[in-house]
């Protein structure tokens, strides 16, 4: 069996489009375009994105320099309990927090977390995710890339003093090998147990070094009950998962979680697989979440989303195949006890499209995707009201012919919000629950 | 065809761009790899007119496409007119290594091509409007330009039964 893969993504190059020197009157003239633009954009949009800014906009007024979430690399945001927003993104080997108190509209300066360089992963599948517990505690997870040779580690930094500074970032898988351990996830009950997962290849090493086949990589995790001043020793969740694909996490009761990853079932149908992790370090048997039948000795970079349904046990889910049963993205609800999905839609089969991402506020469910028509990537959004049954028709957020960064849903206590970065918006935060 | 409040946006990229990669000509790069645009492709097509072709997409995070690579610079060897296109769907920016994977697989010598341009979609939508994204990737091109696609990596034997030529 191949060590398979996956396809690169481009986000890297959403960091920076550095305008060289002598330039500047092309600067000037971008500047004033943009905002000539920024009037037009309203007709185009459900309604314009807050102050987004393209970061080559951003540079031409503030020199190319600039550490900002419009020139950040593949942005994550979370809210904290007094709703204020918070985005960590990559720059020049740093990762980085800013924070909102207008929901996006203005953010504070950015604050650095390693004070080490460091080869942060950024696309569109990894990128540093950030959560802020109750009591302020800001964490952060990330995988510092450490060689072209698919090899990584894990890591976790966190602040205790409201994001002023970070502590020194620690490596959270425990093995020491340098080998591949990359795209986390990471999660936070109510109740306050913190879950990192990760794509783990310390078993296909061990298999090598024994001429024995392994299919994939495994799925690890680990789990901390004390805001990651101490975490678990690392957990495998399951052997033969596919190597690329972002890990979708939900909560499971008060303590645990769910996760949903792409699994390799046979020899090579890369489908999806759900199990139950709890807090103690226990993995429930996982179960197969979708059937599609992709037959693929490959890795598509293309990971599920995942979030609790009305009823306890049962998750909104949605994912892409290229598979024979299904093709394109696609929706079910998802129920663990009876271990069946439900309502399967067919959302998008566009070849371009991709990328889905869930969230539910006030019994509304939406999910928004990449669409792709040839020319430009619409961000498509569609809503159910009745827990996955029915859906509105896809209506189209914003729209970019140029290179952009996966969508992402942030629930706050009072909506839902786009999270989306993209070479022409720049970093784009705007609320879907109020239209 | 683009929306005419878009053009504005068109131009801006198109100036970006061309702005993006200043360096690659000043570095003079020891490699002979070209950049993969919007219209790259149609040219490839058209420099192969009446002739068949294969093509292979690979990127420098792809350990699968090593093993395609290993064999497609093995054929190259046995026989150089063999008509072979190699694209990566990496950055240029990453040309040095890409340009190391190539020469670890005798490719280094041949003509190959990288992905300039950050707005992958279209890309990738000029090769193949039915590409999902995935690698290794490749095509078969006979002389009348019908094609087919295989994703996942090639054997010599699958090879040869999809390219008899």
């Amino acid at each position: 069996m191949q060590t398979s893969h996956l396809i690169s993504d481009s986000l890297r190059r959403l960091q920076r489009r550095l305008l060289p020197d002598g330039l500047n009157p092309i600067r000037q003239f971008l500047f004033a375009g943009t905002l000539a633009l920024a009037s037009l954009l309203p007709g185009l949009l459900l309604s314009s994105p807050a102050q987004a800014l393209s970061c080559e906009a951003l540079q031409a007024a503030e020199g190319t320099q600039t550490v900002s979430v419009h020139c950040g690399g593949a942005p994550s945001a979370t809210f904290d309990q007094n709703n204020h927003l918070w985005v960590a993104f990559v720059a020049d080997l740093h990762v980085y927090v800013s924070r909102s108190e207008d929901r996006g509209a203005t953010f504070s300066a950015p604050v650095r977390v390693n004070t080490v360089p460091e080869d942060a992963e950024f696309n569109g599948e990894n990128r540093p995710k950030i959560i802020v517990a109750d009591d302020g505690t800001v964490l952060l997870s990330w995988t510092k890339k450490t060689s072209n040779r698919f090899t990584g580690e894990i890591r976790f930094a966190r602040s205790t003093d409201g994001g002023r500074s970070f502590e020194e970032p620690r490596t959270i898988n425990d093995d020491g090998l340098a080998i591949g351990h990359r795209f986390d996830s990471l999660f936070l009950t109510e109740s306050g147990k913190l879950f990192v997962t990760w794509i783990d290849k310390r078993d296909l090493e061990a298999s090598l070094a024994n001429s024995e086949e392994y299919a994939g990589a495994a799925i690890y995790y680990t789990v901390s009950d004390d805001l990651g001043a101490s975490f678990i020793p690392n957990v495998r969740v399951a052997h033969n998962s596919c190597e690329c694909c972002r890990i979708a996490v939900a909560p499971h009761g008060e303590d645990d979680v769910a996760i949903l990853w792409r699994q390799i079932f046979g020899d090579q149908v890369r489908d999806h697989a759900i199990a139950v992790l709890s807090h103690e370090g226990t993995v429930s048997d996982f179960s197969r979440a979708t059937v599609d039948n992709w037959q693929i000795d490959a890795c598509p970079h293309h990971g599920p989303t995942m979030v609790p349904a009305s009823s306890e046990g049962q998750y909104h889910m949605s994912w892409f195949s290229a598979g024979t049963i299904h093709s394109g993205i696609h929706y079910a609800r998802y129920d663990l006890a009876s271990a069946t999905p439900a309502d399967i839609i067919k959302v998008d089969g566009t070849p371009g499209a991709g990328h889905p991402s869930l969230a539910t506020f006030n019994d509304t469910l939406y999910l928004v995707w990449k669409g792709f028509d040839g020319m430009s990537t619409p961000l498509q959004l569609m809503r159910s009201h009745d827990n996955g049954h029915s859906w509105s028709t896809p209506q189209t957020v914003i729209t970019t012919d140029q290179a952009s960064d996966h969508p992402l849903l942030i629930t706050s206590s009072d909506g839902v919000y786009l999270s989306w970065a993209s070479e022409q918006h720049g970093y784009v935060f705007k609320e879907l629950s109020n239209d | 065809m683009i929306n005419k409040r878009f053009a504005s946006v068109v131009l801006f990229a198109a100036l970006l761009l061309g702005a993006a990669h200043p360096g690659v000509s000043d570095d003079a790069p020891a490699d002979n790899i070209e950049d993969f645009g919007p219209q790259t492709f149609t040219a490839i097509k058209a420099q192969f007119a009446g002739k068949p072709f294969v093509v292979s997409l690979w990127s420098v995070d792809c350990a699968p496409c090593r093993v395609e690579l290993d064999m497609l610079g093995k054929m190259k060897q046995a026989d150089p007119s063999f008509p072979l296109v190699v694209i990566s769907t990496d950055s240029i920016e990453m040309r040095a290594d890409a340009a190391d994977i190539l020469d670890e697989y005798q490719l280094a010598g041949e003509t190959t091509w990288m992905f300039a341009d950050s707005f992958v979609e279209r890309l990738r939508f000029s090769i193949d409007p039915g590409w999902y994204g995935e690698l290794p990737r490749s095509y078969f091109y006979d002389a009348e330009h019908n094609m087919m696609a295989h994703s996942g990596i090639l054997t010599e034997e699958k090879f040869r039964e999809l390219f008899p030529h």
